[in-house]
């Protein structure tokens, strides 16, 4: 299946974003189709999301639930229409408190098939072993990359990554023992660089960081690297220059954005004139992306504001996510529809809860 | 003074390198004083790995650091007179001027003779026909975290590099300033540009020079003891807590002999007596020191006859408040004799630091030996069964007191770094005298080359 919902492939829906939103509400609440989890709760909406929701703007009238995805049964997310789906379940990285639980069985498939389109953009080799030197386990950027991989004929080799240990340790000041975990990443990294021919590296910033200091890894790594993925903590302006100039001259550079809940939202390619470096484009309309302020009206173009996300996905439907995320709101690209994200850093809320950034 | 900010950039391997992350450098009255490009710790490793591979270990002339300290202290660099510079440093450190125009001159003296300080702190090497003793490097990169509160600490980086070590220099944060000036002193002198470069930024830049060279060199308050003390590839200089043990009568000429032991250079620096301990009548003495210190003036630190530091307006209540905690339980001496205190506000908008007198009869206590970058000083009893006890972990211990035999412990007490005996400033030396220990010691090592000797 290559459609998003049947009858509706990816450029369809995006030509008309209200349209697919009402064939996705009728999917997730029509007895025959949707989850218990939305079934359960649609009587106590206090509307009719197959009648009253009409276009992308009405998706406000509903609650942020995505709290409940912390305790939830998670089979209750699988629509009944989607039985006989092989599903995975996945969960957030845990920065702030429980992780959120989320089902998948074929919708981010295609999120991904496109990021992999937007890499050969970039200039991605199209061929060639991946490594993944990220999270796997619950977090399902694991699958993502390994998804790439296959679909680029290459193997997808990975070291195992525990984000939430990282995060621990950071949030107790233990800056050594997560610097010495970052070490031990970095011996697996080597035996795998030793023997294998590896063309595309994932891996967050700060292991990157760490790995250009140990010279012979680095050295090993940046001769056949043509294609280097980051994510998961932002960078300066400065580090990126490096990245991309001085230590990967040769690969070719993108970061993508994403969670959990959204999916993933690769760089686009740089235009001339840019003035963000890197500008991230959701998977639109199965990701929503709104950048709003505090009365949650959206910004202006070039403003910073918060990450409101609604998943419109066969697989799963989650509207109205506020993240913990700020982001710079950009126009579309010239030909475009989809606005752009820049400059994502944590959401300040001044209430004092630390959000650890970690390295992932 | 030239209002427009200057642009400091990080400098590779010689050559200044404009980086993309940027933040202003305010002095402490507001005003911008520098814009500073950030190192990010990509930018230092590549600084890293450019430097190790040009390292060659070779020692320079050392008439190039004698010709670098003349140009510091007399030249227009990177279009910075030097009474730019000392303005500079004093607007953004709240040093006392005069105390910056010191160090100046201090720094061109001990440039004009880094070979005789560097010998003086090593044996002489052992040499006869067909065996020799050689003191080399112990490596060929130096991680050199350097502090604000006054610019001659730059000299021992400056040193290493006399030996032949590439040197990664992490400025403090407020005096880019003289690390800036210094390195463009030697490259305009002709030291190779390889062997040198300057990376402004955080915490985490200085950790990972330290990690990735083969020799650190700290200098920092308590955590920066507790992070790196135990290392032997790094050297920290951490807090001075020099102390004086006063065991004669209380005379005018001791009180102001003392007070200039404690205030002079504003108190920033780390042989100015923080402790004062005394056999006798110690509260008298504390008395007669906070009303002699209150007569200094409260000039703005940029005056020429400025004798005491400013703080930042935004670390005044911090500051109160602090010195409310650490002097609890202890008696005040001085703060009465002030309208608003010891952090006071001049009338043209400066928050300067008045000396500050506290007694206590808790000789062993914690607040004995507490160090604090203005004229700060702890007042407290001493009795013969106390003996060199109270004057540990001091960078100089001034002795006024007949006592032979205390003088001969302190010696050989190893937390005491400089035993100073009678009426002499503590920071009194000479040249061919280690300042605390022996830096040509850390950065170098003997080796032995033995030769077969030709059949005779």
């Amino acid at each position: 299946m290559h459609e998003l919902l049947d009858g509706w492939t990816a450029p369809q829906a995006a030509a008309d974003p209200d349209a697919y939103l009402r064939a996705i509400l009728e999917w997730h609440f029509s007895p025959a189709t949707g989850s218990p989890f939305w079934l359960e709760r649609a009587p106590r909406l206090g509307f009719d999301p197959i009648a009253d929701v009409k276009e992308l703007g009405d998706l406000r009238r509903f609650p942020d639930l995505s709290d409940e995805l912390r305790t939830v049964r998670a089979e209750d997310l699988v629509p009944t229409g989607a039985h006989g789906t092989p599903f995975e379940v996945f969960e957030s990285g845990g920065t702030t408190g429980a992780p959120k639980r989320v089902v998948d069985g074929l919708s981010r498939g295609r999120n991904v098939d496109w990021v992999g389109r937007v890499l050969s953009e970039h200039g991605f080799p199209e061929e060639g072993n991946w490594l993944h030197v990220g999270p796997s386990g619950p977090h399902v950027v694991g699958r993502t990359i390994k998804h790439l991989a296959a679909s680029r004929g290459g193997l997808c080799f990975t070291v195992d990554f525990d984000p939430r240990w990282v995060k621990k340790l950071l949030a107790q000041g233990r800056t050594e023992l997560a610097a010495e975990y970052r070490e031990y990443l970095l011996d697996q990294v080597e035996l795998i660089v030793d023997s294998q021919d590896i063309r595309v590296l994932f891996i967050t910033p700060p292991v990157l960081e760490s790995l250009c200091s140990r010279a012979s890894l680095y050295e090993r790594v940046a001769q056949r690297l043509e294609g280097l993925m980051w994510a998961g903590t932002s960078v300066s302006p400065e580090t990126l220059w490096q990245i991309e100039n001085t230590f990967f001259p040769n690969a070719s550079v993108a970061a993508i954005y994403g969670n959990t809940i959204m999916g993933i939202a690769p760089q686009r390619p740089r235009l001339d004139d840019d003035t963000q470096p890197c500008v991230f484009v959701p998977f639109f309309p199965q990701s929503v992306v709104e950048v709003i302020d505090a009365e949650g009206a959206p910004v202006a173009y070039g403003e910073r504001g918060r990450v409101l996300m609604h998943l419109l996905a066969r697989d799963m439907f989650l509207p109205n996510v506020l993240e913990r995320d700020t982001a710079i709101r950009l126009a579309p690209a010239p030909g475009g529809t989809t606005d752009g994200l820049a400059d994502i850093a944590p959401f300040q809320d001044g209430t004092g809860t630390k959000v650890i950034e970690g390295v992932y | 003074m030239d209002t427009t900010p200057t642009r400091i950039d990080p400098v590779i391997c010689g050559a200044s390198t404009p980086s993309r992350d940027r933040t202003q450098l305010r002095a402490l009255d507001g005003t911008t004083l520098a814009e500073v490009g950030l190192a990010p710790r990509l930018l230092a490793q590549a600084a890293v790995g450019r430097m190790r591979s040009a390292a060659d270990r070779t020692a320079p002339d050392p008439e190039v650091f004698a010709e670098a300290g003349r140009l510091f202290a007399h030249a227009d660099l990177e279009g910075e007179s030097p009474q730019e510079y000392r303005e500079r440093v004093s607007a953004a450190t709240g040093a006392p001027i005069g105390a910056i125009e010191r160090a100046s001159r201090g720094i061109e003296e001990s440039l004009g003779r880094v070979d005789l300080l560097n010998r003086s702190e090593l044996p002489a090497p052992f040499a006869v026909a067909g065996f020799e003793t050689h003191w080399v490097p112990r490596g060929a990169l130096l991680a050199a975290v350097v502090p604000n509160n006054h610019p001659e600490p730059n000299v021992s980086w400056v040193r290493a590099l006399s030996l032949g070590y590439g040197v990664l220099v992490r400025p403090g944060s407020r005096d880019p300033f003289t690390p800036r000036r210094l390195v463009a002193a030697l490259l305009a002198a002709g030291l190779p540009g390889d062997k040198i470069s300057l990376l402004p930024g955080g915490h985490e830049i200085g950790e990972h020079l330290i990690t990735q060279a083969d020799l650190g060199l700290v200098y920092g308050g308590p955590d920066a003891v507790a992070r790196w003390g135990s290392r032997d590839d790094v050297l920290v200089r951490g807090p001075g807590n020099s102390k004086a043990l006063v065991d004669v009568p209380l005379t005018d000429a001791l009180v102001e002999r003392l007070v200039d032991w404690i205030a002079d250079d504003g108190g920033v620096r780390c042989n100015n007596i923080s402790a004062v301990l005394v056999h006798g009548d110690h509260v008298a003495l504390a008395e007669r020191l906070a009303e002699r210190l209150a007569e200094l003036p409260t000039l703005t630190p940029t005056h020429p006859d400025a004798a005491l530091p400013a703080i930042g307006e935004d670390t005044a209540e911090p500051m109160r408040a602090y010195l409310g905690r650490v002097t609890d339980g202890a008696i005040d001496h001085s703060s009465h004799r002030y309208p608003d205190g010891p952090v006071t506000r001049t009338e043209d908008g400066h928050t300067l630091m008045r000396p500050l007198v506290v007694s206590t009869t808790d000789t062993h206590g914690d607040l004995v030996g507490t160090e604090l970058p203005f004229p700060f000083v702890v007042v407290a009893p001493w009795e013969d069964k106390d003996d060199t006890a109270p004057l540990r972990d001091s960078l100089v211990v001034s002795v006024l007191s007949d006592r032979e035999d205390l003088i001969g412990r302190l010696l050989g007490e190893p937390t005491v770094r400089k035993v100073v005996a009678g009426p002499v400033r503590p920071w009194t030396s000479r040249p061919e005298q280690p300042h605390d220990g022996s830096l040509a010691g850390f950065l170098t090592e003997p080796k032995a080359l033995v030769r077969a000797l030709p059949p005779s």
